[in-house]
């Protein structure tokens, strides 16, 4: 499929919008929009156009438990670092007498803490070469392997009909299993399922290779593998 | 309620969510969660189907808010864009629904774009969407209408209307193409 003609993309990009496009489009369509800036584009035009459709409802006002329920579920996705700021300012206010007449280890100890809190953990994952040449992209994942940041460590330059897109290479042997369309520039975000998620955490080797734009059409590489690199243990 | 959409505050509020700020997150839920379940209970028919996936969506918008790139006024579309594609995986994953009745099929036709008249902030573009969407044929507009607030696919707005599969895909196509030349005039 040609993605370079403009009125393809938009009508790609309207019929995601309404939720037309089946399953597998419409993944694809996710896909090509974090590489293809005009389909980001073309894609939030569209969502901006049928707003007024959304906004015009009628509210419906959620059920009072529902907040608590919310707070307690972020909470318990995010560990120690969810029932966030407040809780942590009002414990260094509390035990603030306390630090300020214990040795200057502990405050080093209490801002260490502050610090961590406050800034999500990224762990690294590979650095991303090709054979004698210069890093093109650094992968990282959350602490709790959840998700995956992929940040392109200059712009890259690749043809226009071509995208990168990032294999695992299971450790099991089998098919190498897609993580996804590599950012052409800047730094890319994306949750992984939990079954990329125990492969990933498994895997020794990724691989990067070059696909038609939008990705492998197949679901497995079917372009030249242009990068394999060792996956970091996790700490 | 009258800046309870205002995109700025929204933007903001996003933006400390980013940063891990659930004081943000608590006052993004007070001013947008009855818009959001509003759209989840039309798109997913139940209020508890609706209550449960507009949990999913906040929890979302807590782990996503570092994505958002800010744009003015593009908070509330990001986050209905949220809600929408929870509501559709939910729709795609579950249990086939029931079509619609033909006195639900008159109200679809029947949903004009009067947002609220508090949302000053987004008047100019519902004006606009109303304007072009009276200008479809009425064919066309149900069309895009099914699929948009009720999130249902081009068969099951075939089985609804009682048209051919192709006679839909080809009015939303229409529809589709005649919008974007009226909101681009």
């Amino acid at each position: 499929m040609n993605y370079n003609r403009p009125e393809l993309l938009d009508r790609l990009a309207a019929e995601y919008v309404l939720g037309l496009l089946r399953h597998r489009a419409r993944a694809r369509f996710e896909r090509l929009c974090a590489e293809l800036p005009a389909a980001l584009t073309a894609r939030q035009r569209w969502e901006e156009r049928l707003l007024p459709l959304s906004l015009a409802l009628a509210p419906v006002a959620p059920d009072a438990n529902r907040w608590p329920q919310i707070e307690r579920a972020i909470a318990a996705l995010n560990g120690a670092s969810a029932a966030p700021r407040v809780a942590t300012r009002s414990a260094a206010r509390r035990w603030w007498p306390v630090a300020a007449a214990a040795a200057l280890v502990g405050v080093a100890l209490l801002v260490g803490k502050l610090t961590y809190w406050s800034e999500p953990a990224w762990e690294p994952v590979a650095v991303l070469a090709p054979a004698n040449a210069a890093p093109l992209w650094r992968l990282e994942r959350s602490a709790d392997g959840a998700q995956i940041t992929i940040r392109a460590l200059s712009p890259i330059t690749l043809s226009a009909t071509k995208s990168y897109e990032l294999w695992i290479l299971p450790s099991a042997g089998g098919n190498p299993v897609s993580l996804g369309l590599m950012p052409r520039y800047g730094k890319l975000e994306r949750r992984l399922t939990p079954a990329q998620r125990t492969l990933l955490a498994a895997a020794r080797q990724i691989a990067v290779s070059v696909e038609p734009l939008g990705g492998s059409p197949t679901g497995v590489p079917t372009g030249p593998v242009v990068i394999v690199a060792s996956v970091m243990r996790a700490t | 309620m009258a800046t309870a959409l205002d995109g700025n505050e929204l933007d903001e509020l996003l933006e400390r969510c980013a940063r891990r700020d659930a004081e943000a997150l608590r006052a993004l839920y007070a001013r947008t969660a009855p818009q959001l379940l509003a759209i989840l209970v039309r798109m997913l028919g139940t209020r508890t189907a609706a209550e449960d996936a507009l949990q999913d969506v906040f929890i979302r918008i807590w782990q996503q808010a570092g994505q958002f790139a800010r744009v003015k006024g593009r908070a509330m579309a990001w986050m209905v864009a949220i809600a929408r594609n929870r509501a559709i995986d939910l729709q795609r994953a579950g249990r086939p629904s029931v079509l619609l009745e033909a006195a639900e099929l008159a109200g679809a036709e029947q949903m004009r774009v009067e947002g609220p008249a508090e949302h000053a902030e987004f008047g100019a573009a519902h004006e606009a969407l109303r304007r072009c969407l009276e200008i479809l044929g009425t064919a066309q507009r149900q069309c895009l209408l099914l699929a948009y607030q009720r999130g249902l696919t081009h068969e099951r707005i075939a089985l609804s209307i009682g048209q051919p599969l192709g006679t839909v895909k080809s009015w939303v196509r229409r529809g589709l193409q005649s919008l974007r030349a009226c909101m681009e005039s």
